[in-house]
């Protein structure tokens, strides 16, 4: 089942209960932003702390990830990288992706879309960049066009 | 409609991704939850759809995984004429 809308609002809203501090990236978080291209997965950038990881380990219980003992214990106490496909829909969660400093940082120039916390363009183009991917080096100079035309929207946005 | 006729009407976005930005534009008329049906899809992908729960104490461990486990044309290993 692929990821929707519904399950994006419900990533949102079980994540605020929990007030868990967390930002789309990757092709996702550039969908929620306008970017129109095809992705299979919701990648999810979450502040690296315990106290987060124990947040973020009670709201993917409520969203019916099936998680083990074990599995709590490595997202609170800190991997960088964990891929959960035992739940009701696959996501992604990064605490370390490649090309941002920090989560501070991202949060600092961070953009809403209808609730939802996206990184902003630059920090999705600077995290496929500093990959490297296959993928992502095809995909970019497209990506890198909609970051400019974002950009145009928002100073469009700003005078009007 | 040419734009040197005096009345045309000026390009909303005059870029030299003009095409790619006609498809921004018709994005954005959508509505999210439009853009999200046509945009999230599902296939398998070949050993990393294999594992209901995986991590990674590092990205650089994790790209290696991707590396030396998935098949090249997913993509998820080193760009080629990459270090």
């Amino acid at each position: 089942m692929p990821f929707e809308y519904r399950q994006a609002q419900e990533v949102r809203d079980a994540f605020a209960r929990e007030s868990v501090r967390f930002l789309f990236i990757g092709k996702s978080g550039a969908i929620l932003l306008g970017y129109p291209d095809t992705t299979q997965d919701a990648d999810l950038f979450v502040e690296k702390s315990p106290e987060n990881g124990r947040a973020l380990v009670k709201a993917l219980h409520s969203l019916g990830f099936d998680l083990t003992a074990d599995q709590e214990a490595e997202i609170v106490h800190g991997k960088d990288f964990v891929q959960l496909k035992n739940g009701p829909f696959d996501l992604d969660l990064v605490f370390a992706p490649d090309g941002i400093p920090s989560f501070a940082d991202a949060w600092a120039r961070h953009v809403e879309v209808e609730g939802f916390p996206v990184c902003h363009p630059d920090d999705i183009i600077a995290s496929k960049k500093a990959a490297n991917r296959a993928k992502d080096r095809e995909s970019l100079p497209r990506l890198q066009s909609f970051r400019d035309y974002w950009m145009a929207q928002q100073r469009r946005s700003r005078t009007l | 409609m040419s734009a040197a006729e005096p009345n045309a009407p000026k390009p909303t976005h005059p870029q030299p991704d003009s095409d790619w930005w006609a498809e921004f534009d018709a994005a954005a008329r959508r509505p999210l939850a439009t853009r999200m049906r046509y945009a999230f899809i599902r296939t398998y992908k070949p050993v990393l759809d294999d594992a209901r729960y995986r991590s990674f104490d590092s990205m650089e461990e994790y790209r290696a995984w991707c590396r030396d486990n998935l098949p090249d044309w997913l993509g998820f290993g080193p760009a080629q004429g990459s270090s």
